[in-house]
C-alpha cells in the first residue's frame, strides 16, 4: 500500500477501527462515571469563542453514543489541543483526548482528512519530517537557507526505507 | 560542560533558525554542550489527530536514538517536549505496549529503555543551570524593557504528565527576565493558545486568535513578546502581518525568542543570535535598550 492510499484510506481499516473502538469504549465509560456536565471545560475551551466548539457536549454524546454522528461532523476537527479542558476538569475527564480517539476513527473510517494534515503526514513519511528544510525570509527582505544561518545538517532518518517500513507497520497494522 | 541530546523536532530545524542560532550561541556560555545526533525524525505530535499510535512510535524511536548515547535529551519545542513525555509515561506503565512498539523499532536496529530525563529550554535554564549562573553572565541588561512572555501551551499543559512549568502560573520565563533585567508583567490572555495547530485546518480562525492575543499585548503597552516555542514564533512573528490584517489591526509587537533576549544581555553579536530572520519590528527593542545592538 502506498503513502497516497494510506492518507486517502479508500477502504475502511477493520483491525484498526476495532483498536480505537476499544480506546472509545474506555473513554465511554470513563466519562459515564465521572462527567457531570458542569462544562467548565467549554467555558474556557480556545475553539469554542471562534468556532463552536463545546467540549461539554462532546462527552455528552459519546456517553449517548453518538459516536458515528460526531465522526461524521466537521466539528472534531476545530480542537487546538491546548489541553485546558483537560487540565481544568474537577472530575478528571479529558474532552481534548476523547476528541484525539474521534479524529483517529474518522481517518480509520475512510473520512477525508482535512486541510493540511496529508501533506503534513506525506512528509513525515517520507523524509521523516513534516516539512523539508525551508529557505526563510529575513527582515531584510532577502533570503537565507539553513546553511547560511551558520547551522548543521539537519538529522533526518538515516535510511528513509527503512523508517517508512517502521512506521508503514505502524499505520497499517492489523490487532 | 554538561552534554545533553539536542532533539531538534521539526520545526525548528526545517524553518525557524532563530532559535536553533540563539540556543546553539548561549547555552554553551552557560556550561551546557549540545550533542547532535543523527536519524531522528518527527516526535509525531503534529499527526496525532491522524494516529496516535504514530506519534507513540515516532517519539519512542527519536527517545530509543538518544538512550543509545546515554545522554538526556534537550527538547526545545513545547510540543516535542510533550509527545516524548507522554509516550515514556505510557510505556512505563503499559509494559505491553512497550514490546509492541519495540518491536516496530528493531527494524531500524533501537530499542526503547525509557532510560533518558527530558529538559526544554526554560526547566533547563531555570532550575539546572539556575538563575544566579545566569545572572553572572549579564553584560548588558535589558533596562527598560517588559516584555509579555508566551510559553506555549504544551509546556504547561496536562499538569497530571509533569511539565516543566506551572499549569496556572508560569513564572520561570519572568524569572529569568528579571535577571536579565527586563520586566516581565502578568497579562489576562498569558495562558492562551497562539492559534498554531489549527493552521492546517482552519487557517483564518488560527490567525485570527494569533492576532487577538497580539493586539491585546500591543494595546497594554508591552515592549515585544518573549517566547520558547517554534510553533508559537512562527505564529506571532513570522505570519504577525498575516495575523494583523485576519483581525483588521495594525501590528507592531516585536517577537523574540527567550534565547535571543539571554544572548543580547550576555553582550552576543546579533548575527549569532539570527536576529535578522526576526520579521516583526525588533529593532524597536534593539534600539529601545540602550546599549544592546547601538
Amino acid at each position: 500500500m502506498s503513502i497516497t492510499d494510506l492518507t486517502s484510506r479508500a477502504e475502511a481499516q477493520v483491525a484498526e477501527r476495532k483498536e480505537i473502538n476499544e480506546r472509545l469504549q474506555k473513554l465511554q465509560e470513563e466519562v459515564s462515571d465521572f462527567c457531570y456536565q458542569c462544562a467548565k471545560c467549554t467555558s474556557g475551551c480556545e475553539a469554542h469563542k471562534l468556532l463552536e466548539l463545546e467540549p461539554h457536549k462532546i462527552v455528552a454524546l459519546l456517553k449517548r453514543g453518538l459516536i458515528d454522528e460526531m465522526i461524521n461532523s466537521d466539528m472534531i476537527w476545530t480542537c487546538m489541543s491546548c489541553f485546558k479542558c483537560k487540565e481544568r476538569c474537577p472530575q478528571k475527564v479529558a474532552p481534548v483526548n476523547i476528541l484525539f480517539t474521534l479524529k483517529n476513527l474518522a481517518v480509520a473510517s475512510g473520512k477525508q482528512v482535512p486541510g493540511d494534515f496529508t501533506a503534513m503526514l506525506q512528509s513525515a513519511m517520507g523524509i521523516g519530517l513534516i516539512q523539508d528544510i525551508q529557505t526563510v525570509p529575513t527582515r531584510a527582505g532577502e533570503t537565507k537557507t539553513r546553511e547560511q544561518a551558520g547551522l548543521p545538517p539537519c538529522s533526518k532518518p538515516k535510511d528513509p526505507a527503512k523508517f517508512q517500513q517502521t512506521i508503514m507497520t505502524v499505520a497499517m497494522e492489523k490487532v | 560542560m554538561t552534554k545533553y541530546a539536542l532533539y531538534p523536532g521539526c520545526l525548528m530545524p526545517t524553518e525557524q533558525y532563530g532559535y536553533e542560532v540563539s540556543m546553539r550561541s548561549t547555552l554553551p556560555l552557560l556550561g551546557v554542550e549540545l550533542v547532535d545526533l543523527e536519524g531522528f525524525s518527527c516526535c509525531g505530535e503534529p499527526l496525532k489527530s491522524i494516529n496516535q499510535m504514530l506519534t507513540l512510535t515516532l517519539s519512542a524511536r527519536n527517545l530509543a536514538i538518544c538512550e543509545k548515547e546515554g545522554l538526556d535529551i534537550l527538547i526545545p519545542c513545547p510540543m516535542c517536549h510533550l509527545a516524548l513525555s507522554e509516550t515514556k509515561k505510557i510505556l512505563r506503565e503499559d509494559p505491553k505496549m512497550k514490546e509492541r512498539i519495540n518491536s516496530k523499532l528493531a527494524g531500524e536496529g533501537l530499542v526503547y529503555k525509557g532510560t533518558s530525563k527530558l529538559f526544554h529550554v526554560i526547566d533547563l535554564l531555570h532550575d539546572v543551570i539556575g538563575l544566579d549562573a545566569i545572572k553572572e553572565k549579564v553584560v548588558k541588561p535589558l533596562s527598560d524593557l517588559n516584555f509579555a512572555t508566551h510559553y506555549g501551551c504544551h509546556l504547561f499543559r496536562p499538569s497530571e504528565l509533569g511539565r516543566p512549568v506551572d499549569s496556572e502560573n508560569p513564572q520561570k520565563m519572568e524569572n529569568i527576565l528579571e535577571v536579565l533585567g527586563a520586566k516581565a508583567d502578568d497579562y489576562a490572555e498569558k495562558l492562551d493558545c497562539c492559534g498554531g495547530p489549527l493552521l492546517p485546518v482552519h487557517p483564518e480562525t488560527s490567525l485570527t486568535k494569533t492576532g487577538q492575543k497580539l493586539q491585546s499585548i500591543q494595546e497594554q503597552g508591552f515592549s515585544g513578546m518573549a517566547l520558547s516555542c517554534p510553533w508559537c514564533h512562527k505564529m506571532y512573528d513570522s505570519k504577525q502581518k498575516k495575523a494583523g490584517e485576519t483581525v483588521g489591526a495594525k501590528l507592531n509587537v516585536p517577537v523574540l525568542y527567550l534565547t535571543q533576549l539571554i544572548g543580547l544581555a550576555f553582550g552576543v553579536e546579533e548575527d549569532k543570535l539570527a536576529l535578522d530572520l526576526n520579521l516583526s519590528p525588533v529593532e524597536k527593542v534593539l534600539e529601545g535598550d540602550q546599549g544592546v545592538g547601538s
